[in-house]
């Protein structure tokens, strides 16, 4: 019996190693996805507001624990992060923590991905992780 | 002493009453906007998307004490309510107090009016008030 305990509390332990996601639930039915700016958009000068869609879920800022919210997390030029650490905050992953529902975006000209991660108080994805479609913008030449 | 108590009681109920707007203050820029439907747009559906525009300011659930953050309530066919009050909730009044950045509803055929105003962790609008243009939609 004892034995028996060993081996399920090893086996527990193992688990947190294979997460794929992180501790806080999402529902099924969540969505993040680009309100504006839309896959293709050409962005004459590079500037404007990403504006963040949201359904079946709740914004609240970082570090307010609340089931079925989170913040956003705009990944630029880059793949997404994995799924079980902290995003990681730098020019690639802009994190929006004071609960903003948008975000003021300056790109130099050129061909640029966007991305959404929903993440929790603690930065971590949900599970199942939310994130919206990659999308691809231009900025032209000035 | 009774009369006394009773003048501060009346002073302080005459005080609140001379208030414009709630306790929590909100920055000047900020800006609440209905980023969906447009001001005039004509809507083939009763059931559609409305969208939440909030820039300079964040959105926090109901009960989340935390400065310059609010959550939404969505005004249909309604003037705003008082500013020093509680956001009523009712059919004219939809709270998203989950903090919610857009909604689906449901509207008969006609003409409606849509209005954001932000309010803060006790459903009181800020101080100035945050509220959006009202913008006219025509359901078909």
């Amino acid at each position: 019996m004892n034995k028996f305990f060993m081996v399920a509390t090893m086996l527990v332990a193992l688990i947190p190693g294979l997460a794929i996601a992180g501790d806080s639930p999402a529902p099924d039915n969540a969505r993040v996805y680009f309100l504006w700016p839309k896959n293709g958009t050409t962005i004459k000068g590079g500037k404007f507001w990403a504006r963040f869609g949201l359904q079946n879920m709740g914004v609240a800022p970082a570090g307010v624990v609340k089931s079925g919210t989170g913040h956003h997390h705009l990944i630029i030029d880059a793949d997404l992060p994995s799924f079980d650490e902290e995003i990681p905050a730098d020019r690639n992953h802009v994190h929006y923590g004071k609960g903003y529902s948008e975000g003021r975006v300056e790109l130099p000209p050129g061909r640029h991905t966007l991305q959404l991660l929903f993440a929790d108080h603690g930065h971590f994805p949900h599970n199942p992780p939310v994130y919206s479609e990659k999308i691809t913008i231009l900025v032209p030449a000035e | 002493m009774k009369m006394l108590k009773a003048s501060i009681a009346l002073a302080a109920l005459i005080i609140s009453g001379a208030a414009v707007a709630g306790d929590s203050p909100a920055p000047k820029k900020a800006y609440l906007y209905i980023g969906w439907p447009n001001d005039g747009e004509v809507i083939r559906s009763n059931n559609f998307k409305v969208w939440f525009g909030l820039r300079n300011m964040g959105v926090a659930p109901t009960g989340v004490d935390k400065p310059l953050t609010g959550h939404h309530h969505l005004i249909v066919d309604a003037p705003l309510p008082p500013m020093d009050q509680e956001i009523p909730a009712d059919r004219n009044h939809l709270h998203f107090g989950k903090g919610q950045t857009e909604t689906r509803i449901t509207l008969e055929p006609g003409t409606h009016t849509l209005q954001l105003l932000l309010a803060d962790y006790n459903h009181v609008p800020h101080n100035p008030p945050v509220v959006s243009r009202k913008i006219t939609i025509t359901v078909k």
